[in-house]
């Protein structure tokens, strides 16, 4: 196919694929660099293969909910579990962190195996996401998703920022620092959940981590980073719909390679800089 | 002078476990106090009912201005408690101290800014507004971490450790800083640390805090050779050195 051929393609054939994954690589790079920030890129891991075991369960008459619902559901109920499980001190927070995934992973795996009437690969096929087959219902959820959060975080930019850099200082002056953490964490897992289902865990987790990195090693001002890591959240999901067409590629691998091959030129030039 | 913090037979402690017992002291207003004790005595369990972050298992702390109102805190931490990812510069972590007076959904004023660059200007870091936190030396960190505190416009201003990893010199500049801003600009202070002798040479009263006993007093009636001695259980001496103390572990050659 021709380039003109395939812009048109992904345009017209595909539109809610391709303004979809731009929202989602656009949100997923800006909360992304909170998550950075803090310093719990694995709790990002998590919640994504906890929001694909939800997807899962759905296929079980038990839990017989919509998909999203009950992705919706496991990851807002683990995220509250985990608030009271990180913050005791019997147990390692990387070591519950671990244990969440890994139980996330083999407990979908079980799952899959006892769900009746549907073929593995199929369930499979719908944990992992897939860009082109993006609905418009899910796009208008992930939309109206999109519009909450980014007002949530624009209108609390100065409390998300200050708790995020200090929040010890920040409870001594009335801040409830717990309630803020929460808040961003079950934002988060809205976030991560229906992004989830809408494009797979790959290019979720991919965008919450590639993009700001990429955008710490660029930019030098806090709002840089958040511009830079929203842009490149935006616009790798594009170049990677368009060669993942070009060259036959799975969609979503592709825009995160994308987005990964602007992170590799970033620190190469931070060394150059250097 | 009037007290803005009361213990009064204050019991600390987490879950069923106690960390102080019973213990009674105030802060006063105009006071420049020091805690001091050994890692583990309950130094932060102190610091966390001051700031109203842990309440007491019994007894009172009462934390009034002489208005009646909330005490207002400006509170210097640990540096290494803050994030260093984030290249936020030194002016945007100073205006932090003015959030909670800004209030939700409002932006920085430009009375906020004037009062940022107050209080950059007084700890003497206004040509550092533009770099980025993560950048600075220790030294130039904890004047940030101040000027910050300060922008809060507080009434008693707490350091926890200070100095801690500090070269001497950066100690001695931080030190002067804060004895500065108690006796020109008449704060209260509280500062918290385990350098005995960064305590001892900058404030007037002083907590030494330690489980089985916790003594409140001026500086010269607290840290003797008998106290510290018994209180580290080790020989510990306390020398005059031209108007200075000097406090060391072991030995017995010093004037206690």
């Amino acid at each position: 196919m021709e380039t003109h051929d395939i812009v048109l393609t992904v345009v017209r054939e595909f539109p809610y694929a391709l303004y979809g994954s731009m929202l989602v690589g656009t949100l997923c790079a800006f909360l992304g660099v909170y998550i950075v920030a803090k310093r719990v890129v694995f709790l990002g891991a998590v919640l994504t293969q906890v929001s694909v075991l939800g997807l899962a369960l759905t296929f079980l008459p038990v839990f017989a909910l919509p998909h999203t619902i009950g992705s919706l559901v496991v990851t807002i109920a683990s995220v509250i579990i985990l608030s009271t499980l990180l913050t005791g001190k019997h147990i390692p927070k990387d070591a519950v962190l671990g244990f969440v995934f890994v139980f996330s992973i083999a407990a979908r795996i079980l799952v899959m195996q006892k769900a009746p009437k549907v073929e593995a690969s199929e369930i499979e096929n719908l944990l992992r996401g897939d860009i082109l087959f993006v609905t418009p219902e899910l796009f208008y959820l992930m939309a109206g998703v999109f519009v909450v959060t980014m007002a949530v975080h624009l209108l609390f930019f100065k409390e998300f920022s200050y708790i995020s850099f200090d929040a010890e200082t920040a409870g001594t002056q009335g801040y409830n620092t717990g309630l803020w953490e929460m808040l961003f964490y079950i934002i988060a897992a809205v976030v991560i959940s229906v992004a989830t289902h809408m494009v797979g865990d790959v290019f979720v987790f991919g965008f919450l981590v590639v993009p700001p990195v990429a955008a710490m090693l660029i930019a030098k001002r806090v709002k840089w980073i958040f511009l830079t890591a929203v842009l490149l959240g935006m616009l790798s999901p594009i170049v990677g719909l368009f060669l993942a067409f070009k060259l036959d590629f799975p969609t979503s691998p592709t825009a995160v390679a994308v987005a990964s091959a602007v992170l590799g030129v970033a620190w190469l030039v931070r060394q150059v800089r250097a | 002078m009037q007290p803005l913090i009361q213990f009064r037979n204050a019991t600390l402690g987490y879950g069923p476990k106690i960390v102080l017992k019973d213990i009674s002291f105030s802060i006063l207003d105009g006071d420049f106090f020091g805690l001091v004790g050994p890692n583990g005595a309950g130094k932060t369990t102190l610091l966390r009912a001051i700031l109203g972050t842990l309440k007491p298992m019994s007894g009172e702390v009462i934390v009034r201005n002489n208005n009646g109102k909330p005490v207002r805190f400006g509170y210097v931490p640990q540096r290494d408690t803050v994030d260093y990812v984030m290249p936020y510069t030194v002016e945007e972590v100073v205006a932090m101290g003015r959030y909670r007076q800004v209030g939700l959904l409002k932006s920085v004023s430009q009375h906020d800014r004037r009062i940022v660059h107050e209080s950059l200007q007084h700890v003497d870091i206004s040509e550092l507004k533009h770099v980025a936190f993560k950048d600075l030396s220790g030294g130039q960190k904890q004047r940030t971490l101040i000027a910050r505190a300060l922008a809060s416009e507080p009434e008693v201003l707490i350091l926890d450790e200070p100095t801690n990893g500090m070269d001497l010199s950066s100690r001695l500049s931080i030190l002067q800083l804060v004895r500065h801003l108690h006796e020109h600009d008449k704060l209260t202070v509280l500062m918290v640390s385990h350098l005995l002798d960064d305590v001892a040479n900058y404030v007037k009263r002083i907590a030494l805090v330690e489980r089985s006993a916790f003594q409140v007093g001026d500086v010269d009636e607290i840290l003797t050779a008998e106290n510290l001695s018994a209180l580290y259980e080790m020989p510990v001496t306390v020398s005059n050195v031209g108007g200075a103390k000097i406090i060391r572990a072991g030995g017995d050659n010093g004037n206690a």
